[in-house]
């Protein structure tokens, strides 16, 4: 019996094997995503193309079925950045088909808690870049601001700022992912949209400007006496800080 | 904008810093007229300092020049300070520019106090005006009073500000009176119960009407220096417990007094001044989020908290006859009580063992920390402490070890302990 399969890496196409995964109950091992290019005759995985139209059905199912608790943890799971995720959903998902909503309380079952625990770094992370999105003001007047997080959180973090800089053109790109996020003034309206970097930004001098007078803030709050940069360093991570300002120089 | 703007901005950051009331939290206010920004309810913290304390508003004075001559204040009139100033309009667009770029939540205004009381209030709010009307800006402001200021400005302070507040410094009127000869207690007390009655009023107007417009909808503050006078514990925490009560006060911030400046009528560098601050801020939270009062937590043969252990340890061990506690029968606010359990372990055991008795694995697996707790808990009847419940030998293992020695401000992450802070913030559909 085969117990590996594989996706096209798309939300579609992660639906669609939930849905007939579970349809039959199956033990599954292991659930990876394959391009196209390197499915051969020899490849031992199962592989399931997208089916939309099996996936849309799929998924409003789901979202009537679940409590709101399990679907905010199931949103937040679907945007992780984790090898073993989909795999992870999967047993969530077939204790969740026997046991319905009791699920909700069994935060210590082995098929709830890593994905509680998935969950939870994620909308840590989220939360966490409310605070370390730095927008730049360029030339022509559009704020722009990179992140590297390591989950996909653009989504969880669209809305807040939308609510927050509603009169301000701005985007923010998470680099690490290829994807951002385009906030328009005028239609109040933002999108997720597939992104890459071409060229280096042209700052207003205004800009720079800011910039220091933020770095020199920032030095001057620092009490010397209580210098405690491990701590500093579980808040901010270092891999956090090249996106920093007040990191950089 | 040039290096002189720079320089003023360092001075005056330079001398709010130790105002230790770092929380935006506690307000919301929703960008409601097409202007910039929001107050988010629970505070997002923007960066960290180097001594590891949250950011989250630019804190500043709007001048350092001060009439009054306070021992323990850096900008007392006898000190020999350089001396700088920001107009109303350049606190503003300070504000902005760092609002824009997500580099703050908002802003932190206190100030010296300049001519006079009223003169220097009026100033404060010209700035804060500024940003509301001008600019349309929502997010978070936070207001200091000036002791003194005629009860009208207070007013308006609170109708602009998200959140006011008045230090009072020192905890008796006798410390206020040696340090502070200048201000009295009454001058600091009289706005405080002022904008706690305006902020009662104001809700239950609210309640009759939502086009009221809101005053100081995150409440009013305060902050205490702690060591530069000879209070205990006691005192200070029986304090805090009133203001809480009596004046619903949102938080008490504490401060140990480190010298800046020489003054006879100081004391000499007191002793871990730190430890101290940091054990006063755990009895705060055990006031204000784990249903303790002040006299469990000290009394007259132990007027001090003991700096080896954490408050609620402290507590426990005097009280070993509760102890140890079945977890599966334990109600919410026991729960609260074991050394180690947060509010957020407590919530999770509540759930959790709606499915079914949980055992001690169950709890590793819900993330509550063992290393306290073991010795207070029992689960399926079963006890982990492997040591015998009695004090002695159990203190021994509770103090706290040489890695915690540095003691931390509590900052805003504590601040979130029941609330899902990403809970607003889910999208619709993926
Ligand atoms: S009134 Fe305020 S600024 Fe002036 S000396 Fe006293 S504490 Fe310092």
């Amino acid at each position: 019996m085969n117990c590996q399969y594989c996706y096209d890496g798309t939300l579609a196409g992660l639906l669609t094997l939930y849905a007939r995964l579970l349809a039959e109950r199956a033990v599954v091992e292991r659930i990876s995503v394959t391009p196209l290019d390197q499915q051969s005759l020899f490849n031992s995985e199962i592989s399931i193309s997208a089916d939309q139209a099996v996936a849309e059905t799929f998924w409003q199912r789901l979202t009537k079925r679940l409590s709101d608790n399990s679907l905010k943890l199931l949103r937040r799971c679907l945007l992780a950045d984790h090898p073993q995720q989909e795999l992870l959903i999967y047993h969530y998902l077939l204790l969740e088909a026997e046991q319905g909503r009791k699920i909700d309380g069994m935060l210590a079952h082995p098929q709830v808690a890593p994905v509680w625990k998935l969950s939870q770094q994620v909308a840590r992370e989220a939360h966490r870049y409310l605070g370390f999105v730095r927008f730049q003001q360029l030339q022509g007047g559009l704020y722009y601001a990179t992140i590297a997080p390591d989950h996909r959180i653009l989504l969880l973090i669209g809305a807040h700022f939308a609510e927050r800089f509603s009169d301000q053109q701005w985007v923010i790109h998470d680099q690490r992912h290829g994807e951002g996020i385009l906030y328009d003034a005028e239609k109040k309206e933002w999108l997720l949209l597939p992104m890459e970097v071409t060229a280096q930004p042209d700052l207003t001098p205004e800009e720079a400007q800011f910039q220091e007078l933020w770095r020199s803030y920032f030095s001057t709050l620092a009490i010397p006496e209580r210098t405690n940069l491990k701590l500093q360093q579980g808040k901010v991570p270092l891999k956090t800080r090249s996106c920093l300002i007040e990191f950089t120089v | 904008m040039a290096t002189d703007l720079m320089d003023r901005l360092k001075i005056l950051a330079d001398g709010a810093k130790y105002d230790v009331s770092c929380s935006s939290s506690g307000s919301s206010r929703a960008n409601s007229n097409g202007g910039i920004g929001s107050a988010a309810s629970t505070g997002i913290c923007h960066t960290w300092t180097s001594d590891g304390r949250c950011v989250s508003l630019l804190k500043i004075l709007m001048t350092n020049r001060c009439i009054y001559d306070c021992a323990y204040c850096i900008n007392r009139r006898s000190n020999d300070v350089q001396r700088v100033t920001l107009s109303p309009a350049e606190v503003a667009e300070l504000t902005i520019g760092f609002y824009r770029r997500n580099y703050i939540e908002g802003l932190f205004l206190s100030t010296g106090v300049v001519r006079s009381a009223d003169y220097t209030m009026e100033l404060l709010i010209q700035a804060v005006r500024t940003l509301r009307e001008q600019y349309r800006f929502n997010g978070y402001i936070h207001l200091k009073l000036v002791p003194g200021a005629d009860p009208l400005l207070v007013q308006q302070a609170g109708l602009w500000a998200d959140r006011v507040s008045v230090n009072l410094e020192l905890p008796t009127r006798e410390s206020l009176q040696l340090l502070a000869p200048d201000k009295s207690r009454d001058a600091v007390i009289q706005p405080m119960r002022q904008v706690s009655n305006l902020i009662v009023t104001n809700r239950a107007e609210r309640k009759q009407s939502r086009k009221v417009p809101s005053f100081a909808p995150a409440g009013q503050s305060t902050q205490l220096i702690v060591g530069a006078t000879g209070e205990s514990d006691r005192q200070i925490v029986t304090l805090s417990e009133q203001l809480y009560q009596r004046l619903d006060l949102k938080r008490v911030y504490y401060s140990a007094f480190i010298p800046t400046v020489a003054d006879t009528r100081l004391p000499a560098r007191p002793e871990a001044p730190l430890r101290r601050e940091h054990r006063l801020y755990q009895a705060d939270w055990l006031l204000r989020y784990y249903g303790f009062s002040a006299h469990e937590l000290l009394d007259e043969a132990s007027p001090n908290l003991d700096s080896e252990l954490d408050p609620k340890t402290g507590w426990a061990l005097r009280h070993l006859e509760l102890f140890p506690l079945e977890i599966n029968r334990a109600s919410y606010e026991e729960l609260l009580r074991v050394p180690g359990v947060g509010v957020r372990s407590a919530q999770r055991i509540i759930q959790a063992r709606r499915q079914g008795h949980l055992g001690i694995d169950d709890l590793t697996r819900l993330g509550i920390v063992m290393k306290r707790a073991r010795y207070f808990i029992t689960a399926r009847g079963r006890y982990v402490g492997e040591i015998k419940l009695e004090n002695s030998s159990l203190r021994s293992r509770l103090v706290d070890g040489p890695k915690q020695k540095r003691p931390v401000q509590l900052s805003l992450d504590l601040e979130q302990p029941v609330v899902d802070e990403t809970a607003s913030l889910i999208t619709g559909e993926l």
